[in-house]
């Protein structure tokens, strides 16, 4: 008996008309939006989802409501910008969720501006993806004709004007800070923090920023209440998750499930598990930023935020690559470490030089060239690295490809002795 | 900043700071160093991106950048802990995975912050095996600066400065990750007026001057502070000496006077002083060769003491303090003439300078940087006074000044200004009688003279510290106006406002202060009877005078009427050149005399604010270039007169004895960075004003342009006004690198006109009047008046002067070549 996914934000997205308003409003579309607007205060607005507990999706799992809260309160031009820079390898739920149900997004667009004020909003969405923009483009267009969007919203004297902003494909524009300065037309690269963005953000006013899964669960919070929302997950990570399952599985795919539910069951039941009678080895819980755990270490782990963080990695954006036993653990930290080096925007020293050494050590390993001294200067450069950079960036490297070495650290040396032998021969 | 004094702990000891500041600069000044890269405060907000900076912070889990913490009152600081050094050890390392280490060949070696810093905070020795990443290198990043790539640590200061500083936008990070290097658009030069700046901000040797280029070592040469004097804005300036000579000139950080910039007249201008037409020995007219010296001076006496009584004058123009003092001393005592006047032709009078100058009415340099408001009116500060224009710039961006521009031609600063107007030329006093009236509300709420002045009265009315800084030519002749605009905005009744002239000459206000004016003796005593400029002009034509001095001028190149002033020159029966070149002046002159350049010289000049500020002979004179004070002080001996000055000190303590208001200044009290008068022990002695009558002035002005329209009857195409170019002269002409920069004649031109006129861009066009013809280029520019073009003056060919003035304006006749 497969495990079954629990879908809310999936919730009839197998229909096509879902992307359609019309096809939006049979399933009670808009509805969340309507009782916000009409019926409650921004400060209800804003209680109810801290009541909730929703973390954020889109990486460090922070409280979306009491992120919300620290804007500043009165007259004051304010900001909200959705993160849709997913470029992050193995995360791909939020494409999933943009294509089968903009409105949904664009519903809790409008319902958090309201909370924090904003008159302002952009959905920074990854220039890759065209066919998911295209939809919101559309979708925006109906909104803004039905009257959730624009001016003097469901004649509330509320207004709100949303914008579509494609990026021009840089990974670190899905950093809070980074996003700001491209969508102001700038470099994209992270600022210093303090201030933050909800402080001093976009355009230096107070900025709420949040991922696209964050913001899709809105609607239903409102409709529904905190309770309800309690209602699904653990204590502290409430709710469901959408969570991207890749690597060596044989049902890849996005899966919505409460937080909380066994990891093994995800990879082994929902997603099919390693083909060909191999077993797991390892695999990146939350995207291919946090450290791999391995099968030993894992599998039998709550999917929790507070069950990945107490076994020293994270839950992230909620992606799992997996790696069967047939995958070399050094290739898989060199393929790591060349997506970071080549995203890396290059302002902060350990980053821009850390990503660099790391990916040469890597490749000579890999090609029998490296020395015995390697392992440890690689070991010793992720450390450098890590907890001195100006954005997590560099750390997103530094904490897998260290763990990696730390935790399979004989295949490591094994792929070297072996590959050294192979050169010499 | 909030300005609350709070106490922190580093390393163990206390540190007095002021909270908000940050916490690299409190640490600084407890005498505690954390290394910096890309941390440089007159760049704006920190960036934290070379990571350099790591410290511990009680309570914080995780390392700190100390250039962008500020300081909170009982933090606890720890910058010598084996987490810290292990962080900024490792940042050291990455620093120099890429860092090619050619310091053997590097000319940044020994004076290298990334060698200073991998010293006293670096790992000591590598692990990096592998290929660095390779550029061309060095490739031109301008025809000045040379950029290598590879070097460089991308501290974002030169990219700061471009955008944050300079404004001009012309630097950018390109590329991203290990590959990132800093480019221009399209790898087009980078040329702009103060870039040779980020040579002294690069950390490394990713970015140095072609013209230092393998020239010298730090431990070849000295570093000899001095002061700048091409321009009013006095930088302060190191000059970099080998064997005698300057190598290369660098900012001295003054905030008071430049804010640790220079311009790139400054920086590169030195290799003038070796040009080959610098006279560096005494020359007589019509002998081959030099001359000696005693022959030279006895035969400048002699034909000064020819011309009859009171027929001897002096125009002063490059001068210190002493200079201008001794050349007054020689016309008043030893020759008994009041003619004496400094700069080109036209003056501000005495009483007029006595009423602007009052220390209530006078600005400070610092004092842009946190006005509410600023007035520019009748200058553009990129082209009189290059600094300002950063200075202005600053306080804009950095605290948010609001700026008003009102000038006759277009200026740098309009686009950042918040109300910008161009008014007819010379209708400056017009101008300002609309502008007073506006902000007193008593305006017809009409635009007389084209511009609207309730444009700028709606930027200044609610401002109290407003600081004006006005162009000489704004109280030329009249200085009424500019002081009814002074009592408008209530300057003296507030703290931090204030007027700051931009006056034509270097050190304008030093040489009237001491005395080179026609009306006003040292400390602006009044005196009677003196010629103007313009007046010893008509003077010698006339044979009212019949002998002249001239000292650092250059009247044929630089005043206006180039034809009356050569027939003028023909005409004086003895003419005294001092001169740095040799010119078309020099040419004319009885007795030439070697000037030294403001590396050579020994003396005081006077800022535009009051600051006196001390000269610095920096490298050998040339030649037999001897001290000016002193061919002044033997000159006098030959003409019977002993001035009792014996060396540039006693100059100094003899002027500083007749102007009341200098006494007691001592040069210790100058030292490196200057003392204003004003905050000096005499300040109460500067001339107070004339009561004023009890009828009110009713401002007149002559030549009033009434509405200026234009007809099919005109006779004539276009008024034309000149303005003075940044590069203009020996700067660029006897200066190998900057030559690129010197411009050919130009006429500027409203869009308007242009198509009036049936011009374009580039066309090629003579601009005549009264028989006199040179050739221009043709530039339209938005933001010009309609009616009015504008020419360059002092270039090298189709110099404007050539043009008979006519009230300062010509009414010119425009024709494209070839039709």
């Amino acid at each position: 008996m497969q495990m079954p996914e629990t879908r809310v934000l999936l919730k009839h997205a197998e229909d096509p008309e879902l992307r359609t308003l019309a096809g939006y409003k049979r399933y009670d579309g808009y509805g969340a939006l309507e009782k916000a607007y009409r019926q409650m205060e921004a400060e209800e607005v804003l209680k109810e989802l801290e009541d909730s507990g929703l973390r954020g999706r889109g990486g460090a799992g922070f409280s979306m409501g009491k992120k919300a809260s620290f804007l500043p309160r009165g007259e004051m031009q304010k900001y909200l910008c959705c993160n849709a820079d997913e470029s992050e390898p193995g995360a791909f739920k939020d494409r999933e969720l943009m294509q089968r149900n903009p409105h949904q997004l664009i519903e809790g667009i409008a319902i958090a501006a309201l909370a924090a004020d904003a008159g302002h909003a952009f959905i920074f969405i990854r220039g890759e993806y065209d066919l998911q923009a295209d939809i919101l483009d559309a979708a925006v267009a109906e909104a803004y004709e039905a009257g959730y969007l624009g001016e003097n919203i469901l004649g509330t004297r509320r207004d709100l004007e949303l914008v579509v902003h494609r990026g021009a494909g840089a990974y670190i524009c899905g950093e809070e800070t980074a996003l700001l300065d491209a969508l102001e037309g700038k470099r994209g690269n992270p600022r210093l923090k303090p201030p933050f963005p909800a402080v001093q953000g976009l355009y230096g006013g107070p900025t709420l920023i949040n991922n696209v899964e964050t913001l899709s669960n809105v609607p239903r919070i409102v409709a529904h209440g905190a309770e309800w929302f309690r209602g699904f997950g653990t204590e502290q990570s409430p709710g469901t998750k959408v969570v991207s399952v890749s690597g060596c599985v044989q049902r890849p795919g996005n899966y919505e499930v409460e937080l909380g539910v066994p990891t093994r069951e995800l990879i082994y039941e929902l997603a099919g598990g390693p083909g060909g009678g191999r077993e797991v080895k390892a695999f990146y819980p939350g995207g291919s930023s946090s450290p791999v755990l391995t099968a030993e270490e894992g599998l039998d782990l709550p999917y929790s935020f507070e069950d990945m963080a107490a076994a020293g990695s994270m839950l992230g954006s909620g992606s799992i690559i997996v790696a069967d036993d047939s995958v070399s653990i050094p290739h898989m930290a060199l393929r790591t470490a060349r997506f970071y080096h080549h995203e890396s925007c290059g302002k902060c020293t350990p980053c821009r030089e850390g990503t660099n050494w790391t990916v040469k050590m890597l490749e000579r390993m890999v090609h029998g060239e490296a020395t015995p001294m390697d392992l440890d200067i690689v070991a010793s450069v992720q450390e450098n690295i890590i907890g001195h950079c100006l954005c997590v960036l560099g750390d997103s490297m530094a904490m897998p490809v260290g763990a990696m070495v730390r935790k399979f650290r004989g295949e490591f040396e094994q792929v070297m002795a072996e590959a050294g032998t192979a050169v010499a021969a | 900043m909030s300005g609350k004094e709070i106490t922190l702990i580093v390393d163990g000891r206390e540190v007095a700071a002021t909270e908000g500041e940050m916490l690299h600069d409190a640490a600084k000044r407890g005498d505690v160093e954390i290394p910096v890269f890309c941390y440089e405060p007159k760049l704006g907000e920190p960036v934290g991106a070379c990571r350099m900076c790591l410290v511990e912070i009680e309570g914080i889990p995780k390392l700190q950048t100390s250039c962008s913490t500020p300081v909170r009152d009982g933090m606890v600081v720890h910058t010598r802990t084996d987490q810290v050094k292990h962080a900024q050890s490792a940042v050291v390392e990455f620093l120099l995975v890429n860092h090619p280490l050619d310091c053997p060949v590097c000319d940044k070696g020994g004076e290298c912050p990334l060698q200073d810093i991998t010293m006293g905070w670096g790992p000591g020795k590598t692990r990096f095996t592998d290929d660095k990443r390779h550029f061309q290198k060095p490739i031109e990043l301008s025809p000045l600066v040379a950029i290598d790539r590879e070097r460089c640590l991308h501290c974002y200061r030169f990219v700061r400065f471009s955008q944050e500083v300079a404004e001009d936008e012309q630097l950018q990070l390109l590329e991203r990750g290990d590959r990132t290097f800093v480019g221009t658009f399209d790898d087009r030069p980078y040329v702009a007026p103060f870039h040779g700046n980020i040579t002294d901000l690069c950390p490394v040797g990713a970015l140095t001057n072609y013209t230092y280029r393998f020239r010298a070592r730090p431990w070849d040469v000295e570093q000899a502070g001095s002061v700048c004097t091409l321009c009013p804005s006095q930088c302060n300036v190191s000059f970099t000496v080998r064997d005698e000579q300057v190598k290369r000139v660098v900012a001295r950080d003054n905030p008071d006077v430049d804010d640790g910039w220079l311009c790139d007249r400054g920086r590169y201008g030195f290799e003038m002083f070796a040009a080959e037409e610098r006279v560096t020995e005494p020359r007589l007219k019509g002998a081959a060769g030099g001359a000696d010296w005693q022959a030279a001076i006895e035969k400048a006496a002699a034909g000064l003491k020819a011309a009859g009584v009171g027929k001897v004058a002096a125009i002063v123009g490059d001068a210190s303090n002493e200079e201008g003092y001794l050349v007054q001393r020689i016309m008043r005592e030893a020759l008994d003439s009041e003619n004496v006047a400094a700069g080109r032709a036209y003056g501000i009078l005495r009483h007029d300078l006595v009423d602007i100058s009052q220390p209530a009415l006078s600005a400070r340099v610092r004092d842009i940087d946190a006005a509410d408001a600023i007035l520019v009116i009748g200058t553009d500060p990129l082209h009189d006074s290059p600094i300002l224009d950063l200075r202005i710039r600053k306080a804009v961006r950095r605290n948010g000044t609001k700026l008003a521009v009102a000038t006759e031609r277009p200026t740098t600063l309009d686009g950042g200004a918040d109300a910008a107007v161009r008014y007819i030329p010379n209708a400056t006093g017009a101008f300002l009688d609309d502008l007073v009236k506006s902000l007193s509300g008593s305006g017809d709420g009409e635009s007389h003279f084209g511009a609207d002045a309730s444009q700028i009265a709606d930027v200044l009315r609610d401002a109290e510290k407003v600081v004006v800084v006005w162009g000489e030519n704004v109280a030329w002749g009249d200085g009424r106006g500019l002081l009814a605009l002074a009592e408008a905005l209530n300057i003296a009744e507030h703290d931090g406002a204030g007027m700051l002239e931009v006056p034509e000459l270097a050190n304008a206000r030093g040489l009237r202060e001491v005395g080179c004016m026609p009306e006003a003796g040292p400390g602006l005593s009044q005196r009677l009877g003196g010629m103007g400029v313009a007046g010893i002009r008509d003077g010698l034509q006339s044979g009212e005078i019949e002998s002249l001095i001239l000292f650092g001028v250059d009247p044929i190149r630089d005043f206006p009427n180039t034809a009356r002033w050569k027939s003028a020159l023909a005409a004086a029966d003895h003419v005294v050149c001092f001169s740095m070149f040799e010119n078309k002046t020099t040419a004319l002159a009885d007795v030439v005399f070697p000037l030294e350049s403001h590396a050579e010289k020994d003396g005081t000049i006077t800022h535009p604010d009051g600051r006196l500020q001390r000269v610095r002979p920096s490298a050998s004179r040339p030649g037999d270039i001897r001290p000016n004070w002193g061919i002044l002080a033997e000159l006098s001996l030959a003409l019977g007169f002993d001035t009792g000055i014996s060396s540039q000190p006693s100059a100094f303590a003899a002027l500083a004895g007749e102007v009341p208001f200098y006494a007691g200044i001592t040069d210790g009290d100058i030292g490196g960075r200057g003392i204003r008068w004003q905050e000096g022990p005499a300040a109460a002695a500067f001339p107070t004003r004339p009561e004023p009558s009890g009828d009110p002035v009713e401002l007149v002005f002559e030549n009033e342009p009434g509405e200026t329209t234009y007809t099919e009857a005109r006779s004539y195409d276009l008024d034309v006004s000149t303005y003075r170019d940044l590069w203009v002269g020996p700067i660029t002409e006897l200066n190998p690198p900057l030559r690129f920069l010197s411009p050919r004649q130009t006429l500027e031109l409203s869009p308007g006109d242009a198509e009036r006129l049936k011009l374009e861009g580039g066309d090629e066009v003579t601009v005549s009047q009264n028989g006199s013809t040179i050739r221009a280029r043709v530039a339209v520019r938005e933001r010009m008046r309609d009616g009015t073009g504008f020419l360059i003056e002092g270039t090298a060919s189709d110099n404007a002067n050539a043009l008979p003035d006519l009230a300062g304006t010509i009414a010119a006749k425009i024709a494209k070549v070839g039709e």
